[in-house]
């Protein structure tokens, strides 16, 4: 799998790089057109003097005349620039999510999410996840990310691949319980894996008649 | 034919000499000259620096991309090592010197015996995290095989140096270090 992600990764690289690559081959394909004003005043030295007073006379408006040609050209340079941007962009989020369909096929995939209600009577300092008594992730949690969580924040804890069947998954809670003890609670789920991918919540919530948290692990719709 | 017989076995006996000691002696001393600090790809400067989470001695966890924008100076150390010691006094100065210039030092710990590194923390207090490396994956993600060892990470978080068997630190660190807190974001 890390062979295949790797590989996605270099096809993103690989086309984004050609993008950028191929962009200054648009941005240089005009040319100033012979009636611009700009060129005008450059035209090879081949005049008189009634002539080189004509193009000193017509210095001055032309001179005028460029600023605006100029921001004209800029403006659209810069709308180049914007609209390559946006397809760099769109460009990578298809390349994205291909990488995740290619990676995590519906029919297999997992995802595990964690979310938590108030968190007054427990702060959250790790997760870890076994599925079939293997250990699939352990993460850690900054304070940050604790805030973004008691915000309302979602996490997707794990993504993976599982065949379908019967299942088990053990959610290990850590971290600091009433009183600011260590706390340490576990939360486990036997679930049935079918076609199409399987979503689990974890849920943190505080129970306020008992004035301890509460973990639960529930399909995620 | 017999005596073109032994010649031909005494010729395929010092072929199969030549591949069974020579060989291997050619492969060590290949291996010996090989560079003593193989950092992995993965950590090699240039590249993205490995993100990671760890428990800080002090409490909490620390976690690396959250320091995305700062220079982070990632400093690996043992409590067995007296160099370290050394090396974690030093550090302590540089971050009070360049912390207002967005310098972030991160010592992680590669002790084994994680109540004997937290004695050590506690007994040489530091300004910036003291971190705990138990299950030695971060230590692997950055091919630490030497101790002390500094990692200098920059603001788009890019492994910009490693520094194995790290010795103090010189004008030339100070000005590679300088340099990064000059880039702007």
């Amino acid at each position: 799998m890390s062979i295949a992600r790797a590989f996605c990764r270099y096809l993103v690289d690989a086309v984004v790089v050609t993008a950028l690559l191929a962009a200054p081959s648009a941005w240089c394909a005009t040319e100033p057109a012979a009636s611009d004003p700009a060129v005008s005043v450059s035209a090879p030295g081949a005049a008189a003097a009634t002539d080189a007073v004509a193009p000193a006379a017509a210095s001055a408006p032309s001179a005028d005349a460029a600023a605006p040609a100029s921001d004209a050209s800029t403006r659209a340079l810069d709308e180049q620039i914007q609209d390559l941007k946006q397809q760099v962009v769109d460009l990578n989020k298809d390349l994205f999510v291909l990488e995740e369909e290619l990676l995590f096929p519906a029919n297999t995939q997992v995802a595990v999410f964690v979310s938590m209600d108030v968190g007054e009577f427990f702060g959250l300092d790790s997760v870890t996840l076994k599925i079939d008594k293997h250990e699939v992730s352990n993460y850690l949690y900054t304070p940050r990310e604790v805030a973004a969580l008691a915000k309302g924040g979602v996490q997707r804890i794990y993504v993976g691949n599982l065949r379908a069947g019967q299942h088990e998954l053990v959610a290990l809670f850590g971290g600091k319980g009433p009183n600011e003890r260590d706390y340490r609670r576990g939360a486990s789920i036997k679930f049935e894996k079918g076609i199409g991918a399987k979503y689990l919540e974890l849920k943190i919530s505080d129970r306020a008649r008992k004035a301890q948290p509460e973990f639960e692990i529930r399909d995620w719709e | 034919m017999e005596g073109g017989g032994w010649h031909c076995c005494s010729i395929i006996f010092k072929e199969l000499l030549l591949i069974r000691w020579i060989g291997p002696l050619i492969l060590l001393l290949t291996l010996l000259a090989a560079p003593q600090s193989a950092v992995r790809a993965d950590a090699q400067p240039g590249n993205a620096a490995p993100d990671f989470a760890l428990p800080a001695a002090s409490g909490g966890n620390v976690r690396l991309s959250e320091y995305r924008g700062e220079v982070v100076l990632l400093a690996f150390w043992s409590s067995r090592c007296a160099l370290c010691v050394t090396q974690l006094t030093a550090l302590d100065e540089l971050q009070t010197t360049y912390r207002s210039a967005g310098l972030v030092t991160l010592a992680v710990s590669v002790d084994d015996d994680l109540p004997r590194a937290t004695r050590f923390a506690k007994s040489h207090p530091a300004r910036f995290p003291l971190l705990l490396d138990r299950r030695k994956g971060v230590s692997r993600a950055y091919g630490i095989e030497r101790l002390p060892t500094t990692v200098l990470i920059d603001r788009r978080g890019r492994v910009r140096s490693v520094e194995p068997d790290f010795r103090g630190i010189d004008n030339s660190y100070v000005a590679q270090l300088r340099a990064l807190l000059d880039d702007p974001l």
